[in-house]
């Protein structure tokens, strides 16, 4: 998986506070013990360096391993110079991740777009789509809808029956099942204890403790969609779980990829308003966006928490730079108006937005995009999916990361390595499965939370740290934020990832990451 | 002990032991679970201390240590006892430290409290990571009845056993040490803790702690790292645990210091460290590391500045005041007013001294000022205050200054009178000063809180007058003197003649306005006119005359300010003062008589022609410059700005004048008073089980009648009851008495796994050793209720329509599940009374404290007091008159009306069931309520296990239980708005059986295991020995407060110095009195306002009314602190919320997808619904609108108003405006 060395790479020198060229990564990648040759290219960095160049990786490389990797890096380096723009392509690579700071109002930078050739088209936007109204029957059918959708997904890979009639069956038949998750136990001898739940009623599922499939019991969340299959115990009250089948992500998915050169930047959480929003950091990432560096970035894509918002948590007026929302807002579109005009803005909400907490989380009322309305953003509900010259994009603010990360065991959802829950998520085909936790439900009369399609990138925001990796070739992405080290993330000792951009190359799905702190 | 109090003790405990005998005739033919009284009397502490613990041999032990040591040393030297094995019976290590902690406990907490048996689960050894055993101590959250010094030498105690016994000490693991730190956060958070150690305190404590300290969880939150722990069960917080880690050992590490030093066995070093906090890696950086604890304490605690610190060379720049604390303010809900913001002008005032009805954490409020505040303060009303403590029972005093209101018509007036109140309410524009508020110095001490400046009152004048050198008793003792409320020439006259300060009641609140705003007022009172107001009264002044100044707003402010009767009259140019000399005289203005034509003097006449001259003038004595820099700028001691004007009158005014009301104190209402019956809820008659036949009402005459199908018999009902079995002829029943021979059963206990019949050995405990399976009685058992009803009623020989309803109980709890017999519900559901859980009758009210009652106020005649025992009044006269004040003995109480009510109807049901039940006497055959008096009860507070007797002595409309402090105190309740029950003594004896007790964590609090027949002051809660018990604070201590000394330097008596002497029992002087001890309204408003909406209407509306209360912090803080949280918290509830079969009550966590219940096919619905979620919604934005909140505030109710709408609404349906169809 070398695109998941690369990441991991990139991840690693950006906590560590270096940017570096794209090359330079592919070719550590490549090498015999990524890890070490990081470690060793690190070591030998120039002490005022910020970006690890490919001479730095060829110098140490070379002088620590004469049969350095590079034919191969070179040959799975991405074709870089790109076709679209004729001019200062191999600029790049020369100028490339440096510092921009320099670049200050350069913003005339040679920009030379071609609208005609984008493509962005929203699915998945249930703003102003809101039909539910809070009754009993509202929540019923979308946890049916989600059965049903998901289900669907599974239907074709077992035998199944429902659960009313599983209990009819013969002791000792073979019996299959899709279903809700209703419940998780574990017994008194430490087997545990699966409640399915379909549209007919639940059937409990026994996972023995010394079986193969008792991993997966960790990784599972009450209300998520899978199929289960086993055989019925001699009374027909209980069955025996032989495998479980997850809606997940088919492994021969082939995402899809624009047809130029032509990159995206996902960022999150700016939170502007709050008394620690790093202006500086945002001002150096909209000029860079003006260098020539960024010209082929003409995709901006903000997952959520614009501003700090108000009354997110208690006394909250004493940590807010900009006490009123609306003067918050305000300030986000300045803030926006820096970034290239042409560059195309996608933006969701997210729950220190001024909308309902409850997810599917519509797009910005008409007040709040009126304020915002300089730079044109298209403004969604959370989550949506965009697509950009055929990359599909499912953008979701994040708050289950919260859910996944604490029912998970640390190895397989963290904070320092938020895409790995990400990748959860993708395994069960829907945003935010737990209910009555940590997430809020709004019912609405199908489950928007359903990742219907397989995206081509899924991009969240909210936990405030940067990782990103593939996932059955599904791009996974949490942006960092703009927010630096709150008092409460230092009691809890959170050290956020603030002042980064990833930035996606549409084409290759390649990331690359720019520090702006 | 007196002789006096030894007779009273033993007519309480001869009356308790003719009680006793007819309840141990009785129970030995009823078939209640024990044929004997289940509540031991315990003489002294060492009988409760065994009684509770339940090990022989401790009383006696206990005693013996009593006389020769502390009860904390006591405690170790039984450890010792334990260890060695001449205490108790324990062969395990583990069971003698149990024993020892437990002990340790019970006595540290005088036997009262359910902690000892309650709030420590068990002790068990563990093995170290090395192979050695260790002691691990497992706390239930009851422990925390104990308080911190008795959970911190559980702790010393447990580890001096261990080393007695010889168990290594325990070495925590690195995770098991950051758990301690992540838990304890988590519980503060959750729970809050008085104090909270930092993380590296905790730590630290941790690491060194040489037993485990484990528990039980008590919470729901769970820790997010350090889980899963091998030697911790859970990830929750426990409770218990936090509570004596952080309030036991962080909090009191000084006070078990001092007892670890004298143990050799044992060796805690890591408490100095502890102590001075040089814990931190940086320890060196702590300025004041090496300060004892001492010294912390009292910087700590002194809030306000520390005046003995200012060098005299530099003069201070304003006069001595207290800090603000908004803490009160804190968590501001709807319906409950504040009445006053921090130290805010217009405020109560502090006064100090102690009414009859005072102390023990009390204020005392003018009852006029009660029904100012528009009834929301009654007797007994819990306020949240600013200073001293947390919080106060409010009393009414009408023996200090009343009110002063602003009316419609432009009058100032000063309401002293309650009855004036009522009638003037309605005009009430404004309420300039909420009067005084009697604070005993007591609470001071009890607070540790520095003494705030006094407020100048009579009692400090009077004794200025004699440090002045007047002759106060020839003065006393003149008939035609009145020196509390003098004549303004004579207070003028002795001012003057002894150079004595300016008697209080001309003493305006001179500090509360500017210098510039006084010049101003001396210069309008130049300016003004001595009128004669033709009225023929003579005002005081001597003639009929009245001061008038032209009106004008400055001036009518600075009068409202200063506080000052006076009357407006904007439309005729007037403002008149009555009093006016001393006004005038303070003002550095001269009267003099001006030089008339003699016909000034003919007044009735045409005054109002307005040609002649008034006979007296003004002449203003002094100019702005004349004032010293000094004067000019006084202020705040920090801030030097003119702000208080009293040193400029000090210096134009011929008299002193001492600063008249220098300390206000903040409060807002906090619980409402009670005095309503103790129910179950749902309320039940009696204990017996009838499961879900007799629907949501749990009716036993419908149970009796139910059937599931049609084949099953009516009234036959499968319960889970205990088995029993009759030892004569081995019936097998659920009763206590055989059916057939009529014989006492007993428990018949089975292994549950291989159905052996089982004993119960010495412990209680009943195992079966094959399967090492405890053992059980209970078993599914079908009762045939319908007979057991029936019998009943024909055994008592009532029919059914003596009574409504008779509710019987869904299940048991307890853990035999032994039912009650149901004669005893019937004859309580014929009385309309429910019963408790341990089956008793009960009933709750505030606590308030007494010490002298008057025979008129408690609806009793002399002769009554004297029947029981009451001989002199506090003056030692003979008592004759029904308004002589006798001082109330320790065990006597005043009931409620409503109590008194409630304890006829226990009455009647007590007699019905010893004649028709038990087949005796009748006991008590009360008529009237009279009767009650002289009559025993129990007084029973929640989280204790020990009743105290007590004896009624009368009747009182306040809604609340007043009885002497130390009764209170021997129940572990202070007044600060606490409320506990009071039973029948002999509905206690008869019907309490521990057998009913739930058999759960706390199932054995609030139950009254032992009771005390006398009150022994040395063995009740210290807390009541901080009393002061004289009847005038000295001189020296006014003087001391305006040093805002520590309590503890000033010298006036408190009860603590009479323990163990005769007059232990007596002595209770009081400083006020008080008229009635049920003055003002009997019910706070709170009480009497139908909706949650009139009260916050009603809060809102007074907050506008009150001068020291700002609308829109009120309003801002009743949207922030209860709207918002209740808007957002439904919300929260909402997108998350369980359902609920609106059928058969089954929960689900998430709505069943087949959309019905899945256990019985009903209609399921939400629990959490649109209604409940934004029914504050639209008030909230009305408050936030009118009262001119914040727009940070209003932006969030936006918000939230437009989530809820997305939620609640559907955006292609909107609901449309007439105009769209227009």
């Amino acid at each position: 998986m070398p695109l998941e060395a690369s990441a991991r790479i990139v991840s690693e020198l950006t906590s560590r506070g270096y940017n570096a060229e794209r090359e330079a990564v592919t070719k550590l990648a490549s090498a015999e013990n990524p890890q070490a040759a990081l470690e060793r290219v690190v070591e030998d960095l120039p002490e005022d360096a910020l970006v690890v160049r490919t001479d730095h990786v060829d110098s140490t490389l070379l002088r620590g391993n004469s049969t350095g990797p590079n034919a191969d890096a070179a040959s799975d380096s991405p074709a870089d110079p790109a076709v679209s723009t004729g001019d200062a392509t191999t600029d790049p690579p020369a100028t490339g991740g440096d510092v921009p700071v320099e670049t200050k109002g350069g913003g005339g930078a040679d920009r030379s777009v071609d609208p005609a050739l984008r493509s962005l088209e929203i699915a998945g936007d249930m703003t102003g789509q809101s039909t539910g109204t809070g009754e009993y029957e509202d929540f019923v059918a979308v946890f049916r809808d989600r059965l049903e959708r998901l289900g669907s997904k599974l239907r074709g890979r077992v035998n199944h029956r429902p659960a009313s009639a599983i209990q009819n069956m013969p002791g000792g038949s073979d019996v299959a099942m899709v279903g809700l998750v209703n419940d998780i136990r574990s017994t008194a001898s430490g087997h545990w204890l699966i409640e399915l739940e379909d549209a007919t009623g639940t059937f409990p599922w026994l996972v023995m403790k010394d079986r193969e499939y008792v991993d997966l019991v960790d990784e599972l969340l009450c209300d998520e969609v899978l199929a289960m299959e086993g055989t019925l115990a001699d009374d027909s009250g209980i069955a025996f779980v032989d495998s479980m089948y997850f809606p997940d992500i088919p492994r021969t998915h082939e995402p899809s990829t624009a047809d130029r050169h032509v990159q995206a930047a996902l960022i999150s959480d700016v939170h502007v308003g709050s008394d620690e929003f790093m202006a500086e950091a945002w001002n150096r990432f909209a000029d860079w966006l003006h260098t020539e560096q960024a010209q082929h970035v003409e995709y901006l894509l903000l997952a959520g928490d614009m501003v700090e918002g108000v009354g997110v948590y208690p006394d909250q007026d004493e940590e807010l730079e900009i006490v009123d929302i609306y003067e918050q807002y305000e300030a986000f579109s300045e803030h926006l108006k820096k970034i290239p005009g042409d560059i195309e803005i996608v933006m969701i909400p997210g729950n220190h937005d001024a909308v309902r907490l409850a997810e599917p989380q519509p797009g910005f009322d008409e007040e709040l995009r009126e304020i915002m309305s300089a730079h044109d953003p298209q403004i969604v509900s959370n989550p949506s999916t965009v697509t950009l010259e055929g990359v599909s994009v499912l953008m979701y603010h994040g708050v289950s990361l919260d859910e996944v990360i604490a029912e998970l065991p640390e190895e397989k959802a963290s904070y320092d390595d938020p895409h790995k829950a990400m990748y959860q998520l993708l395994k069960k085909r829907h945003v935010a499965p737990q209910f009555g936790g940590h997430t809020r439900l709004a019912p609405e009369e199908r489950d928007y939370l359903v990742m219907e399609e397989v995206p081509d990138i899924f991009h969240t925001g909210h936990v405030h740290k940067l990782g990103f990796g593939k996932y059955h070739n599904v791009l996974a992405i949490n942006s960092g934020c703009w927010q630096a080290q709150t008092d409460f993330q230092k009691s809890v000792n959170i050290d956020p990832d603030a002042g980064y951009a990833p930035i996606v190359d549409l084409d290759t799905l390649d990331v690359t990451v720019q520090k702006f702190s | 002990m007196r002789e006096a109090d030894e007779r009273y003790f033993e007519r309480l405990e001869s009356q308790l032991d003719e009680a006793f005998d007819v309840a141990e005739r009785a129970k030995e033919r009823g078939a209640d679970p024990k044929p004997e009284v289940e509540i031991p009397t315990a003489r002294d502490m060492a009988d409760r201390v065994e009684n509770i613990l339940g090990i022989d041999g401790v009383a006696e032990r206990v005693r013996e240590l009593e006389g020769e040591m502390s009860r904390e040393e006591a405690a170790l030297e039984l450890a010792e006892d334990f260890a060695e094995g001449r205490v108790g019976d324990y062969e395990s290590k583990a069971g003698k430290v149990e024993g020892a902690v437990r002990t340790a406990v019970a006595l540290l907490t005088e036997g009262v409290v359910a902690a000892p048996i309650e709030g420590i689960d068990k002790v068990e050894i563990l093995e170290n990571d090395d192979g050695t055993e260790f002691v691990n101590v497992y706390y239930a959250g009851p422990i925390r009845s104990a308080g911190g010094t008795a959970q911190a030498l559980s702790v010393l105690v447990a580890d001096y056993t261990r080393a007695l016994v010889g168990i290594e000490q325990f070495s925590a693991r690195d995770e098991e040490i950051e758990r301690y730190a992540e838990e304890i956060a988590l519980y503060d958070k959750e729970t809050g803790l008085q104090y909270t150690p930092k993380d590296k305190e905790t730590k630290f404590i941790a690491k060194h702690m040489p037993i485990m300290l484990d528990g039980e969880a008590t919470g729901d939150e769970e820790v997010s790292g350090f889980r899963d722990l091998e030697r911790v069960d859970t990830n929750s917080a426990r409770g218990g645990m936090c509570l004596v880690m952080a309030e036991g050992i962080a909090l009191k590490a000084p006070k078990i210091q001092r007892y670890t030093r004298n143990l050799d066995e044992i060796d805690w070093p890591w408490l100095q460290d502890l102590i001075d906090g040089t814990y931190y890696d940086d320890a060196a950086d702590e300025g004041d590391g090496e300060d004892d604890a001492d010294e912390d304490e009292a910087a700590d605690e002194s809030e306000g500045e520390d005046p003995a610190d200012g060098d005299d060379a530099d003069e201070p720049q304003g006069p001595p005041r207290v800090e603000e604390s908004t803490k009160f303010l804190r968590d501001l809900i709807a319906g409950r007013p504040v009445f006053s913001h921090p130290c805010a002008e217009g405020g109560f005032r502090l006064r100090y001294g102690r009414a009859r009805n005072h102390g023990f954490a009390t204020a005392g409020v003018h009852p006029a000022a009660m029904h100012l505040v528009d009834d929301f303060l009654a007797t007994g009303t819990q306020i949240k205050t600013e200073r001293p403590g947390k919080a106060a029972g409010v009393v009414p005093v009408d023996s200090i200054e009343g009110p002063t209101v602003k009316l419609a018509n432009g009058d100032v007036r000063r309401i002293d009178d309650p009855e004036d109140a009522l009638e003037i309410r309605n005009g009430v524009e404004k309420i300039l000063d909420l009067g005084e508020y009697l604070v005993n110095y007591g609470e001071f001490v009890e607070n540790n809180h520095p003494l705030a400046p006094a407020s100048y009152t009579y009692e400090w004048w009077v004794q200025d007058l004699a440090a002045a050198g007047a002759d106060v008793q020839a003065l006393e003792d003149d008939p035609r003197i009145d020196l509390e409320f003098p004549e303004p020439e004579e207070a003028l006259e002795w001012a003057v003649e002894y150079d004595a300060p300016l008697h209080p009641e001309y003493t305006y609140l001179w500090h509360d306005i500017s210098v510039d705003a006084f010049c101003d007022l001396a210069a309008a009172v130049a300016e003004g006119r001595i009128e004669q107001d033709g009225d023929g009264s003579v005002n005081g002044n001597g003639d009929d005359s009245i001061l008038v100044l032209a009106y004008a707003d400055v001036v009518a402010d600075a009068l409202e300010t200063i506080v000052i009767e006076h009357r407006q009259r904007p439309d005729a140019d007037r403002i008149e003062i009555d009093d006016w000399r001393p006004f005038v005289r303070t003002v550095g203005c001269e009267p003099r008589r001006a030089v008339a034509d003699g016909a000034a003097l003919d007044l009735d006449a045409d005054r109002d022609g307005g040609e002649e001259e008034p006979s007296i003038e003004l002449e203003r004595t002094w100019s702005a410059d004349d004032l010293s820099e000094r004067a000019r700028n006084w202020g705040r001691e920090d801030e030097p700005d003119g702000a208080n004007a009293i040193e400029a009158v000090n210096e134009v005014a011929p008299f002193q004048v001492r600063e008249r009301a220098p300390t206000r104190i903040g409060n807002r209402m906090g619980r409402p008073e009670k005095s309503e019956s103790r129910d179950l809820s749902p309320p039940v008659h009696t204990l017996f089980p009838i499961g879900e036949a007799g629907g949501a009402q749990r009716n036993v005459a419908d149970a009796a009648k139910h059937a599931e199908t049609m084949s099953d018999t009516p009234g036959v009902v499968e319960l889970q009851v205990g088995r029993q079995r009759c030892p004569d002829c081995a019936t097998e029943t659920f009763k206590n008495r055989c059916p057939d021979c009529d014989a006492r059963t007993e428990p018949d206990y089975r292994c549950p796994d291989c159905d052996e019949s089982l004993e119960p050995d010495d412990a209680g405990r009943v195992e079966c050793d094959r399967c090492e399976r405890e053992g059980t009685c209970v078993e599914n058992r079908e009762v045939d209720v319908n007979d057991e009803f029936r019998s009943a009623l024909e055994s008592v020989g009532e029919r059914e329509n003596a009574f409504d309803i008779l509710k019987g109980v869904k299940g048991l709890t307890s853990s035999n599940k032994i039912p009650e017999p149901i004669e005893k519900g019937i004859l309580r559901a014929k009385h309309d009374v429910s019963a408790f859980k341990d089956g008793t009758v009960r009933y709750d009210m505030t606590d308030l404290p007494v010490t002298s009652v008057r025979a008129s106020e408690l609806d009793v005649d002399v002769g009554q007091l004297q029947a029981l025992g009451y001989e002199e009044d506090i003056h030692g006269e003979p008592l004759t008159h029904e308004d002589q004040l006798v001082e109330l003995k320790v065990q006597d109480i005043v009931l409620s009306d409503g109590a008194a009510e409630h304890m006829l109807q226990t009455a009647d049901f007590i007699d019905d069931l010893l004649e028709q039940y038990y087949g005796l006497e009748p006991f008590y055959e009360f008529e009237d309520r009279q009767e009650l008096v002289g009559e025993l009860v129990f007084g029973m507070a929640p989280h204790t296990s020990a009743a105290t007797v007590g004896r009624v002595i009368g009747f009182t409309s306040a809604a609340v239980g007043y009885a002497h402090p130390y009764f209170h105190a021997a129940k572990r309740r202070n007044c600060d708005g606490d409320e506990d029950c009071v039973m029948l003594l002999l509905d206690g004896l008869l019907n309490f059986s521990k057998s009913f007790l739930p058999d759960q964590r706390g199932g054995k609090m609030d139950a009254p295991l032992v009771m005390s027949s006398r009150i022994d002051p040395s063995e009740i809660d210290d807390e009541a020995h901080n009393m002061d018990v004289v009847s005038q604070y000295p001189r020296e201590f006014y003087l001391a407060t305006r040093e805002q000394a520590d309590p503890e330097e000033v010298d006036v008596q408190i009860a603590e110095e009479n323990l163990g002497t005769d007059l232990e029992y007596t002595g209770f002087e009081h400083t006020h009195d008080t008229t009635d001890i049920a003055m003002g309204p009997d019910l706070s408003a709170y009480k009497t306002l139908g909706s949650m909406m009139d009260k916050m209407d009603a809060q809102l509306e007074l907050s506008r009314k009150l001068e020291a209360v700002d609308e829109t912090d009120v309003a801002e803080r009743v949207i922030e602190y209860h709207f918002l949280p209740d808007l957002i918290g439904n919300l929260r509830a909402f997108s998350r919320q369980e359902t609920r079969c609106l059928d058969c009550g089954e929960k689900f966590r998430r709505m069943p997808l087949t959309g019905d219940c899945r256990e019985c096919g009903g209609r399921v619905n939400l629990t959490v619904h649109k209604g409940s979620v934004n029914k504050y919604m639209q008030t909230a934005i009305k408050v936030a609108d009118e009262y001119d909140c914040r727009d940070y505030t209003k932006q969030r109710l936006e918000v939230l108003e437009r989530s809820l709408e997305s939620i609640f609404e559907n955006d292609k349906n909107k609901q449309s405006g007439i105009e769209d169809f227009m």
